[in-house]
């Protein structure tokens, strides 16, 4: 199998030295990627700046409003006076500016109603209003304090307890109703997790590989092309080795590239965790076998490059429709039925369990089997469809 | 004959009503130069083609070194070379780097490989473009040397030449006579097609006239010449053509 690894090795050289197949394979894919994450990033995080005015420097509850604020993910905060404010407003520099009064942390302590404004240039847009209902929901959780408190102090007093020994209960109430909410809220999902990326991230990875089955395919017929096929044929290498040779080179470019795709996937959208990682890799490695046993296959059937170039193209649109890589297939429908004849159905189905619900090499079983299957009985075909009856003289 | 080192027995291939060979017999010496001669669809690139064990015939079967194209193609794989009618070269590889990688396809080590191709490519005066620049880069006389420097490639014990001159010119001609006629000397059996008549004359001990996927003649060109008067005073070129016609042929 030496000559097999030098077949191999040069194809991957031949591969890296191509311009046009390193930018189909390896750039596109990280070009659709981008505009995928400008498209869908930003739904997975809200990122914000709040631009605030605090009047009331120092004070207790003031203090306490921004530190709840600043835990928030995704929250920026920036001080500014009021005159800044005002005038960033006036500029449309800003679209808010969130101003805690001068009496803010005062008039809470003594019972008295304060008041947070907002003040913005229109509805502030969608991004402030999101942050002035998370300000009002701080706001209310220091008011209700400061009312518990004040309740407190006022049953209490009179009792013999210190100061100290109210606070002290008081914080315990807080922790204890902080920890053991009355209300509890829970998110429950049902199938996959429902965000734009974990849905369609698998299929723009997998379909980069499938559409590569078309240089997989153009391989043979441009040896055949050259001359250098049957040339090949006439020396010691068996067509077992040829075929092992393109395999081996055309598997490593599917995995290289998948690889690279899901290396973006864990930097910008977190979909990985090393362990989950590793699991996907053996499904891309599984999953870049078999697309390269289909290019194989082509590459066995076709004699010209329009030949392998449409058939490849017809064949692998196919397959990433029929995967649900841009609509989600729901199941009892015919297209449902039909899914299952793509090899893109199979690898997308585990990157999403891995992605989703971090699942293990054993309850991936099926496609895995489904995937391996498919690359053992191409390589069989593809051997049995190899013919070099080309022409007469 | 004495010493046949491919002998050749009754081939047919047809492809679906056309008969391309039909029927071909013969045998090449040991060390010989045989010249296949024929118009343009004769059945000679397909005769090379079933030889070098590309295409399997219907028929009949072909023994090199005494073993049987049918049953131990591998084998003879290990001892031919072959030079074909298109250039068959990675273009996008250096001469070097296409004579090493058909020298390791040839079962030869790295190393063997490096030094097979350096003797080769100085043989056929290519050592100074060897490893500077694509082989597409190269003149047409510059890529055919590199075309028959790699079926040298591995030390094969027979080589079949289609056409290894058409399109160059005189000097890469002149150099490659000198080379082939330098490996008959060292034992090297040839089978040549060519369509330059006084190419065949030049080198071949014996020349075999195809038509229509049949040898129509066989013999050495001098008796070839006698048949049709002084052989002094006609070419092979004028016996080609009492042999095959004057019609044109595609």
């Amino acid at each position: 199998m030496k000559k097999a690894g030098f077949i191999a090795l040069k194809e991957i050289r031949d591969f890296f030295q191509d311009r046009g197949d390193l930018i189909f394979s390896l750039i596109l894919p990280v070009l659709i990627f981008a505009l995928m994450y400008g498209a869908y990033g930003q739904q997975l995080q809200f990122n914000i700046t709040a631009y605030v005015v605090n009047q009331d420097a120092g004070g207790q509850y003031s203090q306490q409003l921004l530190t709840q604020l600043k835990a928030h993910p995704g929250i920026t905060l920036k001080m500014l006076n009021q005159e800044e404010a005002d005038s960033r407003l006036e500029r449309s520099n800003i679209q808010m500016a969130v101003v805690i009064p001068e009496d803010f942390s005062a008039s809470l302590a003594a019972g008295r109603s304060t008041q947070i404004v907002f003040k913005q240039r229109g509805h502030g847009g969608t991004a402030n209003q999101i942050l002035a209902g998370m300000v009002r929901g701080e706001a209310d959780q220091i008011n209700r304090e400061v009312r518990l408190l004040n309740q407190v102090k006022t049953d209490l007093d009179g009792s013999g307890a210190s100061q100290q020994e109210i606070e002290i209960m008081l914080q315990t109430v807080s922790a204890r109703l902080e920890s053991e909410p009355a209300v509890k809220v829970a998110d429950e999902t049902l199938g996959a997790r429902p965000d734009m990326v974990s849905q369609f991230l698998p299929g723009i990875m997998t379909m980069f590989v499938l559409f590569a089955i078309n240089l997989t395919a153009q391989t043979l017929v441009e040896e055949r092309r050259r001359g250098t096929l049957e040339r090949l044929l006439t020396t010691r290498l068996t067509v077992g080795e040829l075929f092992a040779g393109k395999f081996i080179a055309n598997t490593a470019r599917g995995f290289v590239q998948t690889i690279i795709l899901m290396l973006l996937a864990w930097a910008v959208f977190n979909l990985f965790t090393p362990l989950s990682f590793l699991t996907a890799t053996v499904v891309a490695l599984v999953f870049s076998a078999a697309c390269s046993t289909l290019g194989i296959i082509l590459a066995s059937l076709t004699r010209s490059q329009n030949q392998a170039t449409w058939v490849a193209v017809f064949f692998s649109m196919l397959m990433v429709m029929l995967s649900g890589t841009f609509v989600e297939i729901s199941p009892g429908n015919l297209l449902y039925s039909l899914s299952k004849l793509s090899l893109n159905t199979y690898a997308n189905e585990a990157f999403r369990e891995i992605i989703t619900n971090q699942a293990s090499l054993g309850s991936l079983s099926h496609p895995l089997l489904v995937m391996s299957g498919v690359t053992a009985a191409g390589l069989i075909i593809s051997r049995l469809l190899f013919r070099v009856n080309q022409g007469k003289s | 004959m004495p010493d046949a080192f491919l002998a050749v027995e009754n081939i047919r291939k047809s492809y679906r009503d056309i008969k391309a060979v039909d029927g071909v017999t013969f045998s090449i010496e040991r060390g010989e130069i045989f010249g296949l001669l024929g118009p343009n669809g004769a059945g000679k690139t397909t005769t090379i083609r079933i030889l070098s064990t590309i295409i399997r015939p219907d028929e009949g079967d072909v023994r090199i070194n005494g073993f049987s194209l049918k049953s131990e193609p591998d084998k003879i794989r290990g001892l031919i070379g072959i030079c074909p009618q298109e250039l068959a070269l990675y273009a996008d590889l250096s001469a070097f780097d296409n004579l090493v990688f058909f020298g390791r396809m040839a079962g030869l080590s790295s190393q063997e490989a490096r030094e097979q191709a350096e003797n080769n490519l100085k043989l056929m005066g290519l050592e100074e473009r060897a490893k500077k620049g694509r082989v597409d880069k190269f003149s047409g006389g510059m890529k055919r040397r590199v075309n028959l420097a790699v079926a040298l490639m591995g030390h094969p014990q027979m080589l079949f030449l289609d056409e290894p001159t058409v399109g160059i010119d005189p000097q890469s001609r002149n150099n490659i006579y000198e080379t082939i006629e330098g490996l008959r000397r060292k034992g090297m059996t040839i089978l040549y097609t060519t369509h330059y008549m006084d190419e065949a004359d030049r080198l071949c001990r014996r020349v075999a006239i195809m038509d229509g996927g049949k040898i129509i003649a066989l013999d050495t060109p001098h008796e070839l010449k006698s048949r049709f008067g002084d052989p002094e005073h006609i070419s092979l070129e004028t016996v080609f053509l009492k042999l095959t016609g004057r019609s044109l042929r595609d």
